[in-house]
Formats: structure tokens, C-alpha cells, sequence
């Protein structure tokens, strides 16, 4: 039997930069992502922060964040309800791959369901630069059995 | 009458030197400041950063001043010739941007091709009003690659050799256009359509790009203003993508496209840090460039394409006209945003609306 690991948690991130590592080849061949991404998950009471820093091929640091503000200067957010990241990852997981409409920037480009954004647009603008290789991090959970808990 | 030239006579007169053991060995130790140094490679490989520092490390102020086409920090003779007057951007603030070896470092890793990148057997085929409008964007896409690549290769050439790691970051940004034009052509050829129509919208703004008085306002022009733009309309591509092949080009366009930007904006800030003086005449260019961007994202070959994607076919294109209203706001914000982070404010002064009422026209 397989536990399932709960989103969002350091540890779902965890299993997802493990992911990325096993398939180091197939990340290099896309080129090194230099930027620190917020996952912001917005839930009934709030909302929960995972700070994920990337370095080269690689995760190089996951945490949780109490606010915005400890996070590094470096970083954009994604943002979106529970609801929105469930329904994108189970895309991908029935898939192995997001269909046209589950795409990082499908949902982000119209700021609904789905808003990016960062302390100055050059750091938002990091999403864009990276987003293949994002796209390929997040298609990671396809092989992640997941729970969602508010 | 002497058999050779005296050039020629010196040169075997040298080589019979040599054969007698008389070397000369001077550039050996031509150097010194610039010997010893060591790097080690770090995660991502051994980068251009990692090697520029200490006596390599890029200094503010003129280029070198020989006029020479020699590397930065090696020894140059007092006899080395300053042959060429070409070298005119010899400044650092013209054209220096602080992340250049930084992109150019990420640029040659993350390259790709239209060739095998691209999963062009998953092609559909798709009814005729989309096709044509997927051909039309590709049309239109392909004619601003052309100068995107044309801009940089006009001034590459012009840049004191001291600055290489700009030299070698608009050097990735020829190819990149160079790619962007080969696939969005290919995509127009590959699936039953051909290239549509030409946009004199385009030329207008294309022009004001390539005819820009100075290294700088054309960056700005082209890297910050015109680039931005069609990041955005790269984003807007992947969003209308009809299928898998068009996502993955739109993507790996839209990579490319944001390192050019992030150039622009730091190049930008590095010479208004320096010389604020510099901003109204930039102000007053960009001035041109809204005019002319707006005339364009109303022209028919540039706007009907998306709205007909963006309703999911001609029928229903007042719809797709909705849908889309938001992405010029998004261009305009998205502008004015990196031009706040690059030091130009140019929230006051913007010359063309911040929306577009897209709702009332088709009311």
C-alpha cells in the first residue's frame, strides 16, 4: 500500500525535488533554474507558504514560510485556492502530464484561476524564464500519491 | 631585384634564428598580474562568472582604449596596432548590463532546436478559421524575429571587445531569434496552412528599433518595450494553443524571450544609475514606440488571429475579443513595471491608454 503524502508540506516538496533528481538527465538537457519560487495555497483559514529554491539542476532548499516577508528577496509566488492545486495535479497525475488546460500558464496567464507574481516584475519575470523546466518540476507529481487537506 | 618582400625577408630571417636556438620566450612572462589564476567549477558547471573575477574581472569606465581586438586582461604590446575604428561603444554604461554574463551563462545551457525539441507528430489538424489564425500569429511572429535578431547583430559588432560578456549575450540572443523565426515558420508551413499576411503595423515600430540614434534607446526600445510585449503574446500563444506542439514552442519561446527582457531592464537601470540626464530623451522615444504598438495591437492581421483562438473559432470572435482584453492590459502593466525597476517612471507620462474598452466596442 502506498501512503499518500500530504500538499501542501515540505515533505510533498521534498518528494518532488526527488523526483527532479531521478530524472537529473532529462533537467539538464533543459538548462539550470537559478530562482526561489513561493507555492502559496490559499485554504479556508489563510493560506499555507512552501519557500522551494532551486540551484542549477537541483532543489537546493525546501520550507514552510509564516509570511511573505521571510521569504527570500529573490522569489515570485504562485497563488491559487486548495481547490485549483488539486484539480492541476490530479490533471497531471491522471495524465503523467498536464493536458492543454492544466498548464502552469494556462492557469496563470489570465491572473484566474491561478496569479503569479513577485516583489518587482524582473522577479515575476523568472517564472517565465524557467517555466519549461517549472512545467517539468510540478509534472513530477504524476508519480506522488497525494492527499489534500485544508 | 629581391626575391621577397621585406615582411617575408624578416620572417625567414627569424626562422633561421630559431633554428639556432635564439628564442624569444618574452610572452611568457608578458603577464604576470594575470597568472595564476584558478577556478572550480561549481553546480552548474564552470560558468563565465566564475572565471571573470580579479584581474579579469570587468572594470567600469572606457573599454580598452588600444582600440585593439585583444581579450580583456591580457598584456598588450605598446606596438599592438589600433587597426579598426569600429569599436565605437567603447563606454561601459552604453551598453553594460550586470547580469549579461549571468544570461549569456544560462543561454548556451538552455538552448534548443525546432528540429527534434519540437514533438511535431502530435500536428493536428484543425479546422480551417483556426489554422489560418494560428498561421497569421505565426506570420506576424516570424516578421518581428527578423529584427529581434537584426537589432543586436547591428551593434554587436561595435562594442569594445573589453565588454565581451554583452558581446556574447546578444550573440545567444541572434540565435535565439534566429530559432524563433525558424519555428514559428516551420510551424506555419507544416500542418496545410503557409504564411499569411505581412504587417505594416510592424514596420513602424520595427523601424523606430533599427533606426534608433543611439545603442541604448534601441535596447530600450527593443529588449524592455517591444520584447516585453511579445513575451506577453508568447504567454497568450501557449494559453490559445490548439495542441501540445504549439504549448511546447510557445514555452521554450517565452524562456528565451524574458532573458532579452531581464537584459534590457538591467542595462537600462546600469546607465540610468549613471546618467539620469540620459532619461528624457529615452522617455521621448518610448513615447514613439507606444504609438506605434498601439496602432499595431489594433491592426486586424494582429488582433483577429488571437480572438478567433481565443473564442475557438471565426463564429464566436466578439467573444474571443473579450477574452483577450485583459492581455493588453497585462502588456501595459507588465511594461511599465520593468521600466519602474530599470529607473524610468513612466507611469505619468504613458502616451496610450492603460486598456483597451474591448467591452464597448462590442456592446
Amino acid at each position: 500500500m502506498t501512503l499518500s503524502i500530504p500538499f501542501p508540506s515540505e515533505q510533498w516538496f521534498a518528494a518532488l525535488a526527488g523526483r527532479m533528481a531521478e530524472r537529473g538527465d532529462e533537467f539538464r538537457s533543459l538548462g539550470p533554474v537559478n530562482c526561489t519560487m513561493v507555492v502559496k495555497v490559499d485554504v479556508d483559514i489563510g493560506s499555507q507558504l512552501i519557500e522551494v529554491d532551486f540551484e542549477a539542476f537541483e532543489v537546493k532548499s525546501i520550507r514552510s514560510l509564516a509570511s511573505l516577508d521571510s521569504a527570500k528577496p529573490d522569489h515570485f509566488v504562485i497563488e491559487a485556492p486548495l481547490e485549483v492545486w488539486r484539480e492541476m495535479l490530479e490533471n497531471i497525475r491522471a495524465n503523467e502530464s498536464p493536458d492543454l488546460e492544466h498548464t502552469l500558464n494556462f492557469l496563470t496567464f489570465p491572473d484566474d484561476p491561478m496569479v503569479v507574481s513577485g516583489p518587482d516584475q524582473l522577479k515575476t519575470d523568472a517564472f517565465y524564464r524557467y517555466n519549461e523546466s517549472l512545467q517539468r518540476f510540478f509534472n513530477g507529481a504524476s508519480s506522488i500519491a497525494t492527499s489534500y487537506s485544508a | 631585384m629581391a626575391r621577397y618582400t621585406p615582411d617575408v625577408q624578416a620572417g625567414l630571417d627569424r626562422i633561421r634564428e630559431m633554428a639556432k636556438g635564439n628564442f624569444d620566450l618574452g610572452w611568457m612572462d608578458s603577464n604576470p598580474d594575470g597568472w595564476g589564476h584558478k577556478v572550480a567549477p561549481g553546480p552548474s558547471g564552470l560558468r563565465m562568472v566564475d572565471i571573470e573575477t580579479g584581474h579579469y574581472a570587468p572594470k567600469a569606465g572606457l573599454g580598452s582604449s588600444a582600440g585593439t581586438m585583444a581579450p580583456r586582461g591580457c598584456f598588450i604590446p605598446e606596438d599592438t596596432p589600433p587597426c579598426l575604428d569600429m569599436y565605437v561603444l567603447n563606454e561601459m554604461t552604453e551598453i553594460w548590463s550586470e547580469n549579461a554574463a549571468a544570461l549569456y551563462d544560462e543561454a548556451v545551457v538552455r538552448q534548443w532546436n525546432s528540429v527534434t525539441d519540437i514533438p511535431w507528430d502530435k500536428l493536428e489538424e484543425l479546422p480551417e478559421d483556426l489554422e489560418k489564425a494560428m498561421c497569421q500569429m505565426c506570420t506576424g511572429l516570424t516578421e518581428v524575429e527578423f529584427v529581434a535578431g537584426d537589432m543586436p547583430a547591428k551593434w554587436m559588432s561595435r562594442i569594445n571587445h573589453d565588454f565581451h560578456e554583452v558581446k556574447l549575450f546578444l550573440a545567444t540572443q541572434i540565435m535565439d531569434e534566429a530559432r524563433h523565426l525558424d519555428v514559428f515558420r516551420k510551424r506555419a508551413l507544416a500542418n496545410g496552412g503557409g504564411l499569411l499576411s505581412a504587417s505594416p503595423g510592424q514596420e513602424e515600430l520595427l523601424a523606430a528599433i533599427l533606426t534608433a540614434p543611439d545603442y541604448t534607446t534601441s535596447s530600450a526600445l527593443m529588449h524592455i518595450f517591444g520584447e516585453g510585449f511579445v513575451l506577453t503574446l508568447f504567454r497568450q500563444g501557449e494559453f490559445l494553443a490548439p495542441t501540445e506542439v504549439e504549448k511546447r514552442i510557445f514555452r521554450l519561446c517565452m524562456q528565451d524571450e524574458a532573458r532579452h527582457v531581464a537584459y534590457g531592464v538591467k542595462h537600462l537601470q546600469y546607465l540610468i544609475e549613471r546618467h539620469p540626464e540620459r532619461a528624457n530623451e529615452i522617455h521621448a522615444l518610448l513615447d514613439v514606440g507606444e504609438q506605434a504598438i498601439f496602432k499595431l495591437t489594433l491592426e486586424p492581421q494582429t488582433s483577429e488571429p488571437r480572438a478567433i483562438l481565443a473564442g475557438g473559432g471565426l463564429a464566436n470572435i466578439e467573444l474571443g475579443m473579450v477574452r483577450i482584453a485583459f492581455i493588453y492590459r497585462k502588456q501595459v502593466r507588465e511594461y511599465l513595471n520593468r521600466m519602474k525597476v530599470a529607473g524610468l517612471d513612466r507611469s505619468s507620462r504613458i502616451t496610450i491608454p492603460l486598456e483597451v474598452p474591448v467591452e464597448e466596442l462590442v456592446a
